[in-house]
């Protein structure tokens, strides 16, 4: 998948890999590529800024701690970023919904 | 041979950005440390040492495009750091003279005739200057931290170091008039007070720290990584 058609999402799926679980950056940009079969190919190190965003606007909080004897910054999501997510994923629900019945065949205006 | 790959690649990030040291250091640091999980993963896919740095860099992206995203988030973190200061001791600083005013020299009433109209229009516009200064920061904190996701972060950082240089040239325009109209109606009331003399030189060390804090956040705002 390009990258330009990634950076537009790249803070809800950001939101998304934090769900539920504290990360360090490499071990999201891992998460990322698992979650997408390896299809996601953004170069790694825009998701470092991405995080500081995110971290901004409230959405993620980051602490040094010492993972596999190495210090690290690991991300997680605050309240207001599980809000964001919940917000992200209706809209990502309802823009599918929207696009699929028109792309996906099932609209009248194809079978006319 | 391999290590320098990664080594030479932060160096090289590094030489391009500006900010507070602290955030670039962590950002350095992430960025080694990404850097090195890559290369160990690869490692374990069977690439030599060197093929598996040169693959971490290169999927970690061009320098110069990853200097230019550091450099937004850096160039915002800065204007931040700047309008908290300047939202706190702004106002701070100014009570702290017009308290001392009042202790040491007393009200305008205790010189026995009262200073002009046009003298007391620019007192107490200069009293103004300090709240609506930290007024203006504070909003552009609030509102920076609710359009954090909505605005390009490289705009943003130019507000609010547009923002940080208008608040601090108009606590400078209104100190600079308010010692040049008291010089104009009396010099003397000026060194009349050893230690609101004192209290007058902190002040405007504050305000030239700012000023350089202001200029800087400038700087890292529009400098090209």
């Amino acid at each position: 998948m390009k990258p330009d058609a990634i950076r537009g999402h790249l803070d809800a799926l950001l939101l998304a890999t934090l769900d539920g679980r504290q990360l360090h950056g490499y071990a999201i940009i891992e998460a990322l590529q698992q979650g997408s079969g390896g299809a996601l190919d953004l170069p790694t190190g825009t998701v470092y800024p991405a995080l500081r965003r995110l971290e901004r606007a409230g959405h993620v909080t980051s602490d040094w701690s010492t993972v596999g004897g190495r210090k690290r910054r690991t991300y997680k999501l605050t309240q207001a970023g599980q809000r964001a997510l919940s917000a992200e994923r209706n809209a990502w629900r309802e823009f599918t919904t929207v696009i699929d019945g028109v792309l996906g065949g099932g609209g009248t205006w194809a079978q006319t | 041979m391999g290590a320098d790959v990664i080594e030479r690649y932060v160096t090289d990030l590094g030489s391009r950005l500006q900010g507070s040291r602290r955030q670039v250091r962590d950002l350095l640091t992430e960025t080694r440390d990404s850097l090195t999980d890559a290369t160990e993963a690869h490692l374990d896919d069977g690439l030599t040492e060197a093929e598996a740095q040169e693959r971490a860099v290169e999927e970690f992206g061009p320098v110069r495009e990853i200097a230019h995203e550091y450099q937004a988030e850096l160039a915002v973190a800065y204007g931040t750091r700047t309008l908290v200061w300047l939202a706190i001791v702004l106002p701070l600083m100014h009570m702290a003279w017009e308290y001392g005013r009042m202790l040491l020299i007393g009200p305008w009433q205790d010189f026995g005739t009262m200073p002009p109209a046009w003298y007391l229009f620019i007192a107490q516009a200069n009293d103004l200057t300090s709240g609506i200064a930290s007024g203006v920061a504070l909003v552009a904190l609030i509102l920076g931290r609710i359009l954090a996701r909505k605005y390009d972060t490289r705009l943003l950082a130019k507000v609010g170091a547009g923002v940080a240089v208008v608040a601090v040239g108009t606590v400078l325009l209104g100190n600079i008039s308010i010692i040049l109209a008291t010089a104009h109606l009396d010099a003397a009331r000026l060194v009349q007070s050893a230690p609101m003399l004192v209290a007058t030189l902190i002040s405007w060390i504050v305000i030239i720290r700012f000023g350089l804090l202001a200029r800087r956040c400038l700087s890292c705002a529009t400098i090209v990584a």
